[in-house]
């Protein structure tokens, strides 16, 4: 706690009104734009380096982090005063860093200051805020998806040094990065979810191979990294050693927290993508085409209410919250492909070659290409009807194969699988 | 005392309060062993099942205050939905949605010549059921004494058990609604067999039909044709709640045998195969309350997005309560195929509700002209 009286609410949102206004360019009217995060385009060097600037110039004139603590460059001020900020921000372009900017703000550095010790927060947070430091996740390897705990990417301990090797993959927007927060296996004597620890790996570190992925929709926005050897301390340990399942828990809650869910806003007629294309193919006269937008249609309002009924029930049931959202997730995991479908129905062969890239038959079949990547990111919907089967339904567990023994066993036994259970 | 189906999130206290008596007064009053009794045979007498239902305010969340009615969150759609799903979870008898519409109806029209039977309607004295549509099978001739309908009304829900008909015929000044007194001479009531069990189904012959021409609600032609339009979202509003109150019931006593019944050493709901079916089922019954309710808080505030919400709701619903009753029927297994277990009567109520008021690809085509309307 400081002495000094923390400055109202009032006083605090015209001061930001005020830097917004000098610094950010406006939001055109019904600019509600929010991009998905497969349709994440590259943004050119010098583009993203002005946005770091903006991202340092937010920090130094004191937005940055409103909430956070003062003693790791926070602002230290309650979340009234990040909901007056909010209310502004609403009406500016704020500083742009892509995926890896909700990566770093919203899903790492809160992870960060839940477990890391005082040391590595004052050590990282402040270059957090500042832009100088971008996080990316090194979650997933690329033998362990869903099955998150199953990582095989594994730090030794040497002295006092911890020596990294192995591959993490699906990094979004890693190449922009400066630092990994990197889930590795440093015991492989327990259950797998007590040999794990996190580590914050600096990007350009000597071992750290970093390639980008062609993605099927031509973009480049993953990455996988390749590590061999690499060197780190004690001092790069976020939490406690060997409880990184703990850490994990936090930060899942951040990547799913409300799952992007948000109450339904009335608006009248089809979504833009849907009246285009039947435009486009003269869809309105054919009874085929008219009942596959009619069924687009019917799906985008019950998936708007699904969020209106969510967001209502983390409300009610706040320690349920994180299981409500899987609904979230499970209905665009399910949703997301039928509607592609649909959508490929009216297009017909719109959808198969175009000469105009920017037709609304090449962005159904653009549409297609990404249409299931809400069933696999982050969770497949099998791993999210399972977490709703259970959590939520409260139906009983699977019979688990892999908690109860040595990692180093589980990877042995699961290679000879034959079914039967000692 | 079963749980609440839970339509709307949130609930005012006032609904709240509404809704347990109302769970309370059913599971006393006409619990599904009764419902059975009568599916087997048992003779019906609504009367005072009726009365009781009128004094826990069922059919006047749409009339007004001086009928008797009145609102108990300011939000008269809602608490009729709300009363609608609960009444679909236990399979209720009676012509909610039908009855619903005619009281809003002569509500709106607000004609002396319908006070009486209005105030019969909201305190339960009376049920009206309402012919869907603008089905012009029925003709209406004007004479000296008054109007004359010929014609037939192919489907009525619980028509045996109410005292009049909200029907629609086509008249020397277009389209013309009628308020017919079922014991007018010259109408016939004909039962039907009908899949669903819980309700009566029945057909109704008009011939000769003469009535005063005060039984005429509203202005035939272009007027009426407008109330038509919010009949039809009032009741398709209402008949998917009743869907989802059923759907409801149906997941949540699958869910509970998934957890009871055990097969090759284990609960069956803990294999994936049952356990992503019924997560699968369990997203369907959020989504379908999801929509009803928004649906019934956009129709009650007349926004401008409700006849959208009101097609997408009944579609929605219309398809997916029959998808969760085959996937529930599949969890049950063979117990499901026997007449004891309760599955079938919702069987039966979800398939009936999901073709009445419009069938799925009805609103969808609602769905696009009312959409195109306004491009």
């Amino acid at each position: 706690m400081t002495s000094t009286t923390p400055i109202g609410i009032d006083e605090f949102q015209a001061a930001a009104r005020a830097w917004m206004e000098e610094n950010l360019p406006r939001r055109a009217e019904g600019d509600t734009e929010v991009r998905k995060p497969w349709d994440i385009k590259d943004v050119p060097a010098e583009e993203f380096a002005a946005q770091r600037a903006l991202q340092k110039a937010m920090y130094e004139a004191g937005f940055a982090g409103i909430t956070w603590p003062e003693e790791y460059g926070g602002q230290g001020l309650s979340a009234e005063h990040q909901r007056a900020f909010d209310e502004v921000a609403i009406g500016f372009r704020q500083p742009d860093l892509g995926t890896l900017g909700g990566t770093t703000f919203h899903v790492c550095a809160p992870t960060m200051l839940a477990h890391g010790s005082p040391e590595f927060l004052r050590a990282h947070v402040p270059r957090i805020l500042a832009g100088d430091e971008l996080v990316a996740q090194f979650f997933s390897d690329p033998d362990a998806g869903s099955d998150l705990a199953g990582v095989r990417t594994q730090a030794v301990r040497d002295g006092d040094r911890w020596i990294l090797n192995g591959s993490k993959i699906w990094s979004s927007g890693a190449y922009n990065a400066d630092i990994g927060m990197c889930l590795a296996r440093t015991n492989w004597d327990v259950p797998k979810h007590r040999g794990l620890t996190w580590f914050a790996v600096p990007v350009r570190s000597r071992g750290v191979t970093m390639e980008r992925i062609r993605q099927i929709n031509g973009n480049e926005e993953f990455c996988q990294e390749f590590f061999d050897d690499v060197e780190l301390t004690d001092a790069d340990v976020i939490g406690t050693v060997n409880d990184g399942w703990t850490v994990t828990q936090t930060m899942l809650l951040f990547e799913r927290g409300g799952g992007g869910m948000r109450p339904a806003t009335p608006t009248v007629g089809m979504k833009p993508d849907v009246v285009a294309l039947m435009d486009a193919v003269g869809g309105w006269g054919d009874p085929a085409a008219r009942d596959a937008a009619a069924r687009v249609h019917v799906d985008d309002l019950v998936r708007a209410a699904l969020g209106t009924r969510i967001v209502a029930a983390m409300r009610t049931d706040p320690m349920r919250a994180a299981s409500y959202a899987s609904y979230g997730k499970l209905a665009s995991g399910v949703y997301d492909p039928l509607r592609a479908n649909h959508m490929m129905r009216i297009a017909g062969e719109s959808a198969i070659a175009w000469s105009d890239p920017d037709s609304p038959g090449a962005a159904t079949a653009l549409a297609l290409l990404n249409s299931r990547f809400m069933a696999i990111a982050g969770g497949t919907v099998q791993m999210q009807r399972n977490t709703i089967g259970e959590k939520v339904l409260g139906l009983p567990r699977e019979p688990s194969f892999d908690s109860g023994k040595p990692f180093r066993d589980v990877v042995r036994d699961a290679a000879n699988w034959s079914g039967k259970v000692s | 005392m079963t749980a609440p189906v839970g339509l709307v999130s949130e609930l005012t206290d006032e609904q709240e309060m509404l809704v347990d008596a109302s769970v309370r007064f059913m599971d006393a009053t006409l619990p599904v062993a009764a419902i059975r009794a009568v599916a087997d045979g048992a003779r019906r007498d609504d009367t005072g099942y009726r009365a009781a239902a009128g004094e826990l305010g069922w059919f006047g969340f749409l009339g007004a205050e001086p009928a008797g009615g009145g609102s108990v969150s300011g939000k008269g759609v809602v608490d009729a939905a709300v009363i609608a799903a609960e009444l679909g979870a236990r399979l209720q008898p009676g012509p909610y949605a039908g009855h619903s519409v005619v009281v809003d109806a002569l509500t709106r029209a607000g004609e002396p010549a319908h006070e009486p039977v209005l105030a019969d309607l909201v305190s339960g004295a009376a049920w009206a059921t309402w012919a869907f549509g603008d089905d012009t099978s029925v003709v209406l001739g004007v004479s000296r004494d008054g109007v004359r309908l010929d014609g037939r009304v192919v489907l009525a829900a619980e028509v045996a058990s109410c005292s009049h008909l909200l029907l629609g015929a086509s008249g020397p000044d277009g389209f013309t609604q009628v308020l017919v007194p079922l014991d007018a001479p010259g109408v016939t009531l004909r039962p039907l067999e009908s899949l669903d069990v819980s309700r009566r189904w029945g057909a109704v012959d008009l011939t000769g039909v003469t009535l005063p021409v005060e039984a005429v609600v509203g202005a035939p032609g272009a007027a009426t044709a407008a109330q038509l339009l919010r009949q039809v979202h009032l009741a398709a509003v209402l008949v998917a709640a009743d869907a989802v109150g059923a759907m409801h019931a149906d997941f949540e006593t699958a869910l509970q045998y998934a957890k009871d019944r055990i097969a090759f050493g284990r609960p069956i709901g803990s294999f994936q195969a049952l356990k992503h079916v019924i997560a699968d089922v369990s997203l369907s019954v959020e989504m379908a309350k999801g929509i009803v309710a928004e649906a019934a808080r956009a129709l009650g505030d007349d926004a401008p997005d409700a006849p959208e919400l009101v097609h997408a709701a009944k579609s929605f619903v219309g398809e997916h309560s029959v998808d969760v009753m085959h996937q529930c029927f599949q969890v049950f297994g063979g117990i499901g195929f026997t007449w004891e277990h309760d599955q079938h009567l919702y069987l039966r109520r979800m398939s009936a509700d999901a073709a009445m008021f419009g069938a799925p690809h009805w609103h969808r085509e609602q769905l696009v002209a009312t959409v195109e309307a306004v491009r």
